[in-house]
């Protein structure tokens, strides 16, 4: 490779968080993954939705773009299938991907897009001053809801090929997880779901029960990824004795959406050079024959 | 030989077929409209159906014609009734020369239907295709072999078309539609239709080359052709072409064709992918597009570039699915939260939608905005002959795009970068040296989130001034009929071919007209003020119940006492009788006015 260009660009903001907010150890272990992987911040593009952790586009050197309340799967998607050779990675809260966004979410984990997308689970919207979540337990607040669970969400999906939750009290493991997500997506494999339990410090600080809570499945040697009914079963299991799965839940292998709809004869979408017009004039001559009756 | 050329040669005829949904209308006449371009005629189409698969009272309509012609006109001359009531909702677009073929299986026609001097040609379709082949599905296939003979189409010809509209369903198919139609010519005969003896005769002229194609198709072309390589759609009425036809061609050219599962989705996602500097677009109609208000806005304050079609239907809310309006101007011309620049273009026939559609993919690239294309249930759907589109014509123009060598020569990259014209050359992502940030904030100009003030002014005044400068070069209107006619018409989509149809009636009754049919209507340019300002009156043809263009070229300092806005939004597209009632009406209460006013005085 050339020498990276000395252009002076835009200098990545410092994280808007709360000290001792769970975001910052999602940061920082993005970047370390990142880093370690040797992914260049030109062929990184980083998009973020609306909430606390919805900034974190802001915070790293790479193409970001900040989505839409709820939109920021419908937008890595498209910038996934226009241009796959970016590495794509999608972020967020729980209440932008559950919430207003949850509808996505249920269509990405249809599709399989080889995006990774971050949840930085909070159970609660920080950013309008702690009002219960899609996550947000039953008696937090006013609400009554037992809270939604994305990765039992993802497992009811044949077509979902990696599901995992780390949480940023174990930023190890965390680190772990990251890279075998974006690995996941690098290789074509598909979609790459990672939450991540981030305590909210200000409005609802989780820190200690979910400690308490968490049940690490790798530690489990009788617990296997790649059987997903034993893993839904073990899910439910823990979820119903109160403990809080994470760790590698689910690894399997479907068609990843841009193996599907690609023309691979072709060069990507993103990559042509649309001034070349006889490129494809066959085709519109074509068309216009197709049309002559 | 004497009796042949007793028959008037065929220059300009309009058919319907009329029955329940799934009868086959438009199987009728699609091959109808396939034949009459192939002896070199012009033809017009246009369906008439309820939202549902199969009954309710569906039609089809096809004008044949020498020259320009883009409607269906006012009155139909053959009229093909797949039962009674096809009859009694089309009677009263028959005069006393028009014909019926109706099929009587369900008992003989009520004669005080008909307008007195029709021609009824009656025979049991339904039963003969029953008794014959037992699927009523083949009575269309019969009744044909009637109307090609009354409209002095060649037999051959005929069995043609058949084989190749229904080659393709498989040889079984093909050979009971055959045979239908054998049954059908050989009906004809019995009735004293014989081949070459029809109502009309068509003089076989060097067929000129032409392309049949709606709307949408076009619209999907024209994009196809600019580089367009990405779409997204859900499907809804009346838009669903542009996405059909995008998921056979695009995929072709290595574009991607995605059906989301909403327009929410579907906006959201051609604005990730235009992040990467692929052209994109979506197609809707009024529900969605509502749905897309959200990120069409995000779209105009990210400056991302993005074309939406809307495919206007009848509404508010649900509506009438399939029938046409033009009511969507407001949204697409003063819609979203907050200020941003749009540019709204309108095409007027299938073969402009082309153009326009080219256009429209050139512009957002180089204005990095959200640009609309303006269409209508009529202009969408119904199917025209084109001529064959000369892509020698046409020029992809980039937008100011930079490369990795162009990023590593500047001192600074700021992706919103203030600049003469409003634009900011742009790095695509995957250019070393270009990371940058696209956000919906207000931002600064490497797009970090910022509340300043002096900022916000410059970068609000930055986008508007895109606007300014795309004005130069916005499709301008087109003019037609004499420039010093006292009675000016404005009108778009549809109401091109149906103003200019009624403009030759007008003149007939001693009307003097012009039409200015604007291709660019927001924002407004001065061609089309300029008209206005030199017209003594003008007649805004609007297909909504509040008159959305009159109000728009008022807002944009149109002269108010010059305008008369004609407003039509009971779900039927204009037709040219009805418009020249109208204006007939409205000019003989101008008169009176003008009488008393000169008795008061």
């Amino acid at each position: 490779m050339t020498t990276p260009p000395n252009t002076k660009t835009f200098t990545p903001a410092r994280p808007i968080w709360c000290a001792g907010c769970g975001d910052f150890a999602v940061q920082g272990v993005l970047e370390k993954s990142l880093n370690k992987m040797g992914i260049p911040p030109h062929k990184l593009m980083l998009l973020a939705g609306i909430g606390c952790s919805g900034t974190i586009q802001n915070n790293l050197r790479c193409y970001g773009y900040h989505a839409l309340h709820g939109r920021v799967l419908p937008a890595t998607i498209g910038a996934k299938l226009a241009n796959p050779d970016l590495t794509v990675i999608a972020a967020g809260g729980d209440g932008d991907g559950f919430a207003i966004g949850a509808g996505h979410l249920v269509h990405t984990f249809k599709s399989n897009p080889s995006i990774m997308y971050v949840v930085m689970n909070n159970s609660n919207y920080g950013l309008t001053k702690g009002q219960a979540s899609p996550t947000s337990p039953i008696g937090y607040h006013d609400n009554s809801e037992m809270g939604l669970d994305s990765i039992l969400l993802g497992l009811s999906f044949l077509s979902t090929t990696f599901l995992a939750r780390g949480f940023s009290g174990n930023p190890e493991q965390l680190g772990q997880l990251m890279e075998a997500a974006i690995e996941h997506t690098q290789s074509g494999k598909g979609f790459a779901f990672l939450e991540v339990l981030s305590p909210c410090v200000t409005y609802y600080d989780t820190h200690r029960e979910w400690r308490a809570k968490v049940y690490n499945v790798e530690e489990d040697e009788s617990f296997d990824p790649t059987n997903r009914a034993e893993a839904f079963q073990k899910v439910i299991e823990l979820k119903e004795q109160g403990r809080i799965p994470i760790g590698r839940i689910l690894t399997a292998e479907h068609p990843s959406l841009e193996s599907i709809i690609i023309n691979k004869e072709e060069t990507l979408p993103a990559q042509q050079n649309i001034s070349n017009f006889d490129d494809h004039r066959k085709h519109y001559d074509q068309f216009m024959k197709a049309h002559l009756g | 030989m004497t009796s042949k050329n007793s028959q008037p040669v065929l220059e300009d005829v309009s058919v319907i077929v009329a029955g329940q949904g799934g009868d086959g209308s438009l199987t009728v006449i699609t091959m109808l409209a396939d034949l009459f371009r192939n002896v070199g005629l012009n033809v017009y189409t246009e369906r008439d159906v309820l939202s549902r698969i199969r009954g309710g009272h569906a039609a089809a309509t096809m004008r044949a014609f020498k020259g320009d012609r883009h409607c269906i006109g006012s009155h139909i001359d053959l009229l093909v009734a797949l039962d009674e009531e096809a009859v009694e909702k089309n009677a009263h677009q028959l005069n006393s020369k028009s014909m019926v073929v109706f099929d009587d299986s369900g008992g003989p026609l009520n004669p005080g239907l008909l307008p007195e001097g029709v021609r009824l040609y009656a025979a049991p379709f339904n039963r003969i295709a029953m008794r014959t082949m037992r699927r009523e599905l083949y009575k269309n296939s019969i009744a044909f072999g009637i109307v090609g003979r009354i409209l002095g189409l060649e037999d051959q010809s005929m069995r043609d078309t058949f084989t190749k509209r229904f080659q393709r369903m498989g040889q079984v198919i093909l050979d009971y539609n055959i045979e239908a139609l054998e049954l059908g010519l050989h009906l004809a005969d019995e009735m004293g239709i014989k081949h070459g003896e029809g109502k009309y005769r068509i003089e076989q002229t060097e067929p000129e080359e032409h392309l049949l194609l709606m709307g949408n198709e076009s619209i999907a072309f024209g994009f196809m052709v600019a580089g367009g390589r990405f779409f997204t759609g859900y499907p809804i009425t009346p838009s669903t072409e542009v996405l059909e036809t995008l998921q056979k061609w695009l995929p072709r050219c290595g574009g991607v064709v995605r059906q989301t599962e909403d327009e929410l989705a579907g906006i959201n996602m051609a604005i990730g992918a235009a992040l990467t500097g692929v052209r994109t677009m979506t197609a809707t109609s009024g529900p969605g597009f509502s749905l897309m208000q959200e990120g069409i806005g995000h779209a105009g304050s990210g400056e991302v570039p993005i074309v939406v079609v809307d495919c206007q239907r009848s509404g508010p809310s649900t509506g009438m699915p399939t029938k046409p309006e033009q009511s969507d101007l407001n949204i697409m011309v003063f819609g979203g939260h907050g200020d941003y620049p749009r540019i709204v273009l309108t095409p007027g026939h299938p073969e402009d939608c082309f153009y326009l559609a080219f256009e429209a993919t050139n512009l957002a690239d180089k204005y990095q905005c959200p640009v609309f294309i303006a269409m209508d249930q009529a202009l969408s759907q119904n199917i025209a002959s084109v001529k064959p589109f000369n892509l020698d014509q046409v020029q992809v123009e980039p937008g100011k795009r930079l490369t990795a060598e162009e990023v590593a020569k500047l001192d600074t990259y700021k992706r919103y970068a203030f600049s003469k014209d409003g634009v900011s050359a742009f790095a695509a992502p995957g250019t070393p040296g270009g990371m940058s940030l696209v956000t919906g904030n207000e931002h600064d100009e490497f797009g970090l989130v910022s509340t300043d003030p002096t900022n916000r002014v410059k970068m609000m005044d930055k986008r508007f001034h895109k606007i300014e400068e795309a004005k130069k070069e916005l499709p301008k209107g087109r003019h037609f009929g004499d420039k010093n006619a006292p009675i000016g018409f404005i009108g778009i989509g549809m109401m091109y071919g149906v103003i200019l149809d009624a403009m030759t009636h007008l003149e007939k009754q001693g009307f003097k007209t012009q039409y200015h049919q604007p291709r660019t209507i927001w924002p407004v340019l001065d061609d089309t003020l300029a008209f206005i300002e030199e017209c003594e009156r003008v007649y805004v043809i609007d297909l909504n119940a509040q008159g959305q263009l009159a109000h728009i070229l008022m807002h944009q300092g149109a002269d108010a006492s010059k305008i008369i806005s004609i407003c039509r939004y009971d779900g039927l597209p204009y037709r040219p009788g009805y418009l020249v009632n109208q204006i007939v009406e409205q000019e003989g209460k101008l008169n009176r006015d003008e009488k008393k006013e000169a008795k008061a005085q």
